[in-house]
């Protein structure tokens, strides 16, 4: 198998977590969260000889996408922006249906969480294992289980509407 | 709601949104690449001009003209050389740190981005704009009127545009090291 495809198999098998990972974070710009998903699989490639093996690919990527929302600084706009849309979607929530207002207010509670507990829940939505969370977070693997429980919690009192 | 409502209600979303191709993301990374190959050619080729032109002209037939347009060159360089470096090794630093480690990282990197913006900038373009005055009397000697007040609000426009774009870009690391601070 050649290094490009290794690179397709790799793109495949994570694209769309990657995806919908800074989905979760870009409050649900699409847009924003393709851009960003390019971007880490853009380095994955420019850098594809640097990696070491020290941790899994899985783990190599995460971190990659994790690390290019963070340092995006176009970010604290997107979600002012956000905040309005979901002012409007609330209200157009009633007449097209619950689901969407469910998501929408996701979308709203996650924005609100610390940034760490922000990637934490996002990787925890997408199934991604603890000890891969835990190494892509730089958290102890010991306190990943708890803390995700809390951050569980909170994301669910926040849809709702508890104080 | 539940807990496993909460997984429930995130994997309802579409499931199936269009993503490039693979081959399109190596074309853009490659195309990234010889950018950075072609920036950092001609950085190298400015300053072997520079160090060969000073060489040639420094015993012989140096003036003011020659002096501004090192002072000018050179500044610009050092500027987008200092801007290439930090670049660099941030990305660096992004594909290899995890996101605690990086974090840390990135309130170092942007803190020294603020002594760079408050300091060497500001030198950097005092330093252009002191090589660009040197020029101006060999201008107006060797030109029309009309084109040496042109190369004036050309010359001093650009600058003012320069000066607006590098103060955008400070405040928005100034807030965006704010936010990184206060989480």
């Amino acid at each position: 198998m050649d290094i490009q495809d290794q690179f397709n198999e790799i793109y495949q098998d994570h694209a769309l977590k990657v995806y919908r990972l800074c989905l979760g974070y870009a409050g649900g710009d699409e847009e924003q969260a393709k851009e960003w998903q390019q971007e880490t699989f853009v380095k994955v490639w420019k850098h594809r000889k640097s990696f070491n093996g020290s941790s899994s690919v899985s783990t190599w990527i995460f971190r990659i996408a994790v690390n290019v929302c963070l340092s995006d600084l176009r970010k604290s706009k997107k979600k002012e922006h956000r905040v309005d849309d979901l002012a409007a979607a609330e209200e157009y929530v009633h007449e097209d249906g619950e689901n969407t207002s469910q998501i929408e207010k996701m979308y709203q509670c996650i924005n609100q969480l610390s940034e760490n507990n922000k990637f934490l829940i996002l990787m925890e939505l997408e199934e991604i294992p603890q000890a891969t969370i835990a190494e892509t977070m730089g958290v102890k693997h010991g306190a990943i289980r708890t803390r995700l429980s809390r951050v569980r919690k909170a994301l669910l009192k926040c849809i709702k509407n508890e104080k | 709601m539940k807990n496993d409502d909460l997984s429930q209600l995130w994997n309802s979303q579409n499931e199936n949104p269009e993503f490039e191709h693979p081959e399109a993301i190596v074309k853009r990374a490659n195309k990234q690449r010889n950018k950075q190959f072609v920036s950092i050619a001609i950085m190298s080729t400015t300053v072997l001009v520079l160090v060969g032109y000073a060489a040639v002209y420094a015993s012989s037939e140096w003036n003011a003209f020659n002096w501004g347009l090192l002072l000018m060159i050179s500044s610009l360089s050092i500027r987008v050389f200092v801007e290439f470096l930090t670049m660099y090794i941030k990305e660096n630093q992004l594909v290899l740190l995890d996101a605690k480690a990086f974090r840390a990282y990135l309130k170092k990197y942007y803190r020294l981005r603020l002594g760079v913006n408050y300091l060497l900038t500001p030198i950097c373009f005092a330093v252009y704009i002191f090589g660009f005055v040197q020029l101006l009397p060999y201008f107006q000697e060797a030109f029309s009127e009309g084109f040496y007040i042109y190369l004036l609000v050309s010359g001093f426009g650009s600058i003012t545009v320069i000066a607006f774009i590098v103060a955008r870009t400070v405040i928005k690391e100034i807030s965006y090291l704010k936010a990184l601070n206060n989480q």
